[in-house]
């Protein structure tokens, strides 16, 4: 199985951290993994966004013109990847911050209220967890207990006590969509 | 270590940790986006509480450099690492480097130019790496890695080749590989050599004369032009003598090719993407990869030229290894080339488009 992906949002919102921890679950599981961010002068408040290539085969690119899915987070990124999505993939966004939704016909779209949900669940910091549990559940790529695995390689030793909050974000995005 | 350790880490870490576990005595830098993970991993990995290397960072890439030729003197296995502006600034240093015949590696991860340009990704230093940068009739070992794993493989291959011609190597490679994070296998550790080990293997070196040995003077200055000749001939032997026996290519679905691509580091990936975008359309294509960017595979060129009918040349830049290939192709096929510059990276969507043109 192969899926080609794009994360894309502000800097701040855990992009770079959904991908990677996406990334080490794939490695975990001994499938070939690419992470490749659009590094920058991008810090909070600019835009970031990172391509997460997780193969059973080698990988060629880790750059590409269009993706399996893209999960989006803010409007700017919205407008620039929606037209890249391939034909009959897939695309996530997060309804708080989209004030013109995606209008293609020939993809699987899902709004999914990870931004507000987070909060009410007082998750808010995590919120990125609630939309990589929708991706999981439309494409289980990798097992849960492998993105736990992987957010404890991740993480710091002194935020080891955040996993518990994790799973219930990656849950709570599953029955989202 | 018996167990493998394979993790997920970002090129310029896999250059740092590969230093720590081949033995490097000592990296001199300087920070520069998109290198800086490099001295910064290095920093958190402490080294020097663990091997005893040299960890420093130096008020500029010149004192870089310059250290890097003190320690290189003493026969001691020495690094440093930067991004294209840096490494014109160690363009004098390097020469001087190439003129003592010290080995030593210089890591360039490049980024868009001229001037201090961009910190996104470019392959435009393929000229100032395998045609000269400094002055003078002198070449350098240039590795390209195309891969996380590369990246760390190339640290212990580049210095053994630095050690084998007693030359300077670079590792040249991009921000794509430099800012990537792939799966990668950490190469064995290495114990760092021993004073005896060092006296023993590098003869030539300035580290301390036993009595009734000569002195070992490490320099490239000679103003007696009969004996400069002398010296010149000599480094075009060992120069002629590293492209007879050093070239490393890859070929990629080139056995039944009838186009081909030539790409190095991040360019190959993209090519991959792209031969296998045009296959599924049924245009035979494959890659031919060089590894070492000098020694440029001239004869490998000159043979791909005698089996397809046409190359395009992909690269970061606007038109440089293109040159090489056209001088080993020699005219019997057409060779085109297409890139993108400033730091932008050209899809492989582009480089199936291009390919089409040059077979039309």
């Amino acid at each position: 199985m192969k899926q080609e992906i794009i994360i894309a949002g502000f800097g701040g919102q855990g992009v770079l951290s959904m991908g990677k921890i996406l990334a080490y679950s794939g490695l975990i599981e001994g499938k070939e993994v690419t992470w490749m961010p659009a590094y920058g002068p991008e810090q909070r408040g600019g835009t970031a966004n990172v391509t997460v290539i997780v193969n059973d085969e080698p990988i060629s690119s880790p750059i590409l013109s269009t993706y399996d899915t893209a999960i989006i987070l803010n409007q700017p990124s919205m407008e620039k990847f929606e037209s890249k999505v391939k034909p009959g993939g897939t695309l996530i966004y997060d309804g708080y911050g989209i004030s013109v939704p995606p209008t293609r016909k020939d993809i699987n779209v899902y709004r999914v209220d990870a931004m507000d949900v987070a909060a009410k669940m007082n998750l808010i910091k995590i919120f990125n967890m609630i939309l990589l549990g929708s991706y999981l559940k439309l494409h289980p790529i990798v097992k849960i207990e492998s993105v736990l695995s992987a957010l404890k390689k991740t993480l710091p030793e002194r935020h080891h006590g955040l996993i518990p909050q994790n799973e219930e974000a990656i849950k709570k995005g599953m029955e989202l969509v | 270590m018996a167990e493998r350790e394979i993790t997920l880490m970002k090129g310029n870490e896999a250059i740092a940790h590969a230093a720590i576990r081949c033995g490097c005595d000592g990296y001199f830098g300087y920070p520069i986006t998109p290198q800086s993970e490099v001295l910064e991993t290095l920093a958190e990995q402490k080294p020097w509480e663990t091997t005893g290397m040299v960890v420093l960072q130096a008020e500029s890439e010149t004192s870089s450099i310059n250290m890097v030729y003190g320690g290189a003197a003493t026969g001691k296995k020495v690094m440093t690492s930067s991004s294209s502006p840096g490494i014109s600034l160690m363009q004098e240093g390097i020469s001087y480097l190439a003129g003592a015949e010290l080995p030593c590696l210089v890591v360039n991860v490049s980024r868009g130019g001229p001037g201090l340009g961009t910190i996104q990704p470019s392959q435009a230093d393929y000229f100032q790496s395998c045609k000269g940068g400094g002055h003078g009739d002198y070449r350098l070992i240039v590795l390209a890695p195309s891969s996380v794993q590369e990246m760390a493989d190339f640290v212990y291959l580049a210095f053994e080749l630095a050690f084998k011609y007693r030359n300077p190597a670079m590792i040249l490679t991009d921000g794509v590989i430099g800012q990537m994070m792939e799966k990668v296998e950490l190469p064995p550790f290495k114990a760092r050599r021993t004073e005896k080990e060092i006296i023993e293997q590098c003869p030539w070196a300035a580290n301390g004369r036993p009595a009734g040995r000569k002195p070992n003077i490490i320099t490239s200055l000679e103003l007696d032009p009969a004996v400069m000749e002398e010296i010149n001939i000599r480094l075009q032997k060992k120069y002629a003598q590293i492209q007879e026996n050093e070239v490393r290519v890859e070929e990629f679905m080139l056995e039944d090719a009838e186009y081909a691509i030539v790409a190095f580091g991040s360019a190959a990936r993209i090519a991959k993407k792209a031969i296998e975008m045009a296959r599924e359309e049924g245009i035979k294509v494959g890659l031919l990869r060089p590894i070492t960017l000098w020694p440029f595979p001239i004869k490998e060129v000159e043979a791909l030229s005698k089996k397809v009918k046409g190359i395009l040349s992909l690269e970061i830049n606007a038109g440089q290894m293109v040159e090489d290939i056209r001088l080993a192709v020699n005219g019997r096929i057409p060779v085109s080339h297409y890139g993108r510059l400033g730091g932008i990276i050209p899809a492989p969507d582009e480089a199936v488009v291009e390919l089409k043109k040059l077979i039309k």
